[in-house]
């Protein structure tokens, strides 16, 4: 899943034929200029995270000295670990009425989703508990189009007539084309805005593009960042290490992400083997220095370069190589890389504990190479969770 | 009897030339199970470690009378197998492509539900029926027996790699397994742990069933309702991993595409809490499921033909 900063889904719906207010980006307060501030402006922090109003990263001017005063405050900001590198300056629209639409994929009917409401600035979750009678939630089936009548259905059970019941039709008609053309995962208006002068408005944009469907969207390429919702923060440094350890070969896959302090260097696989190593080291008091998820049969290099940045962490004091039993990777293949990195570094498993649990194809082999590095090594005669007590213990015994 | 694959399963494959499938194909056929054909467009008449190729499922379907399909084709090609295979009849599809475009999945899981056809996947590891010694997925790899030996216990896993572990498992408490499937770690899957109980319920030979399960999706909370409802009346033993997300900042991903916590839909303790209500044994260490197992079922497995 991938998102989208807010002027590029803009962009994208101006394109689509929906009308959305003048916007401009600024990279830094001095070059908002006259030309943008004839009239009232908004001022928005550009980060790829919501609730930016509660954040306090909206702002208002009416002039050039107090918009670049407020982007200066802006560019000081950094909203939900996002540092703020980028203001978006935007013609500030007459107001009658704010609206909200989204369309997602409804989890539970597995089809595209629309829920309207015409009640503006309330969380839209709260409402549909508390007052379901003022949302309208529409599925629409996943082969057609939304037709016109179906738009003008929705709008009209929220009482919604005259010519703004016209162009809201018109404009819920071109969002729903825009989230099946770009493969969206979300599309969200909020607030949709309908204008003193009956205009309705995408006020505030969210898309959200399925990072799968990328390939037929060559257009999106630099515009939507790929895997971006996998992190709560931008990439550390070693994170960015590692997804280039992860892109330079594409054989298997080693995902890596950093935890704050720790001092046991996680070099798990599988989805599901790898939350429950975790989990068992956590309940056992030990705090692991990251998370980390390999599998798919990676080659002896990735899984070289994923250990080597497991390990080069500051703090690390020891490594727990955990696995499921494996379908399709080669336990001596993962033994190899491991222990090249750990002899690279010069790390002694007498001083330095290293506890493995990996069973599955080429297992005899891969516990050879393990034992003769000196490692503790641990077959399909314990468990995840039997190996991860004695990582725990030893652990202990040196720290 | 075990469930959705046994002896009467006639399986072919759609994507059978490529690379991915051919490691799939040699382990399969290894293990004993048949394969009668296979399908690639433009391939036809050429022959995969002795099965015959078409370029349709149309002629596989009217030369060899298959039934069962094994998906194992590019994304971007997904979509258009799947409804190939539908529209030849097969109702039963293994779907094992990651990474498929999410609006394709809703498309081929609509049309899925509108003909009754039974998908396992996407993204999934398949299954296996280790007594009548038939798989359909790339799951046990080269050497299946190691986890799956035919006993009566259900096993049903969000994880690939947890279907293999938790089946052994099984094996270690001195059972073993009717069928084992990985549902696979989307989001939008076909069929859900929930669809998977109502099947293991009629089999005769299945005693209780054993889940693994992670953050992210209501599967769990839906099971939890069939089990209060009376869809599942065999003892139901639960493992949810990945407590530890729901200490980290919300919406991150751990694991699979399905793992996400959103609000409080995907929270590993409450999905605990509400399998626990509907009077499932939710085990908080995965190493309990052992001694659970030979506690719940100790004097009724084996009983069972």
């Amino acid at each position: 899943m991938g998102r989208m900063l807010e002027d590029a889904s803009k962009t994208i719906l101006k394109e689509n034929g929906i009308p959305v207010p003048m916007h401009w980006v600024v990279e830094s307060a001095e070059e908002i200029s006259q030309e943008q501030l004839y009239s009232s402006r908004v001022l928005k922090a550009l980060v790829p995270v919501g609730k930016r109003g509660k954040a306090g990263a909206i702002k208002f001017a009416d002039n050039v000295d107090d918009a670049q005063t407020k982007a200066r405050e802006l560019f000081g900001m950094t909203v939900r670990n996002y540092p703020v590198n980028k203001v978006l300056v935007e013609e500030k629209i007459n107001i009658d009425e704010e609206w909200y639409v989204s369309i997602t994929i409804d989890p539970l009917q597995k089809t595209p989703v629309i829920i309207a409401t015409t009640e503006g600035g309330v969380e839209v979750e709260d409402l549909v508990k508390d007052s379901p009678e003022k949302v309208v939630i529409y599925n629409v089936e996943p082969f057609s189009q939304l037709h016109p009548y179906e738009a003008k259905e929705i709008w009209s059970r929220l009482g919604v007539t005259g010519k703004p019941l016209v162009k809201a039709t018109s404009v819920l008609c071109k969002l729903y084309e825009v989230f099946i053309k770009y493969d969206c995962y979300i599309l969200e208006i909020n607030p949709l805005v309908l204008t003193k002068d009956e205009d309705v408005m995408a006020a505030a944009s969210v898309m959200g593009v399925d990072d799968s469907a990328l390939y037929r969207h060559p257009e999106l390429a630099g515009i939507v960042e790929s895997g971006s919702e996998r992190s709560w923060r931008p990439l550390t440094d070693l994170e960015k290490e590692m997804v280039k350890v992860n892109d330079a070969d594409y054989r298997g896959t080693a995902r890596y992400t950093e935890m704050e302090g720790g001092n046991i260097g996680f070099m798990c696989g599988g989805g599901g083997g790898s939350l429950l190593s975790f989990d068992v080291l956590v309940s056992l008091g030990a705090s692991p220095a990251n998370y980390t998820e390999t599998g798919g049969n990676p080659s002896e290099e990735k899984v070289y370069g994923l250990t080597k940045g497991i390990l080069s962490k500051a703090g690390v004091e020891g490594l727990f190589v955990s696995q499921n039993i494996t379908n399709n990777t080669q336990i001596d293949v993962m033994a190899r890389g491991i222990v090249k990195a750990v002899r690279e570094l010069g790390l002694d498993p007498a001083t330095f504990p290293i506890v493995v649990r990996q069973a599955g194809v080429n297992d005899e082999e891969g516990k050879r190479v393990f034992v003769e590095a000196g490692i503790t090594y641990f077959g399909e005669d314990h468990t995840i969770e039997e190996a991860a007590a004695v990582m725990v213990q030893k652990m202990k015994e040196v720290c | 009897m075990a469930i959705l694959i046994d002896k009467n399963t006639r399986i072919f494959v759609q994507g059978i030339t490529g690379r991915e499938a051919s490691m799939i194909v040699s382990h399969t056929l290894a293990y004993g199970t048949k394969i009668y054909a296979g399908i690639t467009p433009g391939k036809g008449g050429q022959q995969v470690q002795g099965i015959p190729v078409y370029d349709t499922v149309k002629e596989a379907v009217e030369k060899h009378n298959v039934n069962a399909s094994l998906v194992v084709v590019p994304p971007a090609f997904t979509l258009d197998a799947v409804l190939e295979a539908i529209k030849n009849g097969i109702k039963l599809i293994v779907v094992t492509t990651e990474n498929i475009p999410q609006h394709d999945v809703i498309k081929l899981l609509y049309i899925a539900r509108k003909e009754n056809v039974i998908i396992i996947g996407p993204n999934t590891v398949g299954m296996i029926n280790p007594k009548d010694r038939i798989k359909m997925g790339s799951i046990g790899g080269d050497r299946p027996d190691r986890c799956f030996v035919p006993g009566n216990v259900g096993v049903i896993s969000r994880s690939g790699g947890m279907t293999a572990e938790t089946s052994w498992m099984v094996k270690r408490a001195g059972f073993g397994v009717t069928t084992s499937v990985g549902i696979g770690g989307d989001s939008f899957i076909g069929s859900t742990i929930k669809d998977l109980l109502a099947l293991y319920e009629k089999d005769e030979e299945t005693e209780a069933v054993v889940t693994f399960s992670e953050p992210g999706t209501s599967f769990e909370e839906d099971a939890a309702q069939f089990l209060k409802e009376g869809g599942f009346t065999k003892p139901l033993i639960s493992f949810v991993a990945g407590k530890f997300t729901e200490n980290l900042p919300e919406g991150t991903v751990f694991g699979h595409a399905g793992a996400m916590i959103s609000g409080n839909t995907g929270r590993p303790s409450l999905k605990v809490k509400a399998l626990q209500e509907a009077g499932a044994h939710v085990v908080e260490r995965y190493d309990d499921m052992i001694g659970l197992l030979k506690s719940v079922l100790g004097e009724k497995v084996g009983e069972a033909k």
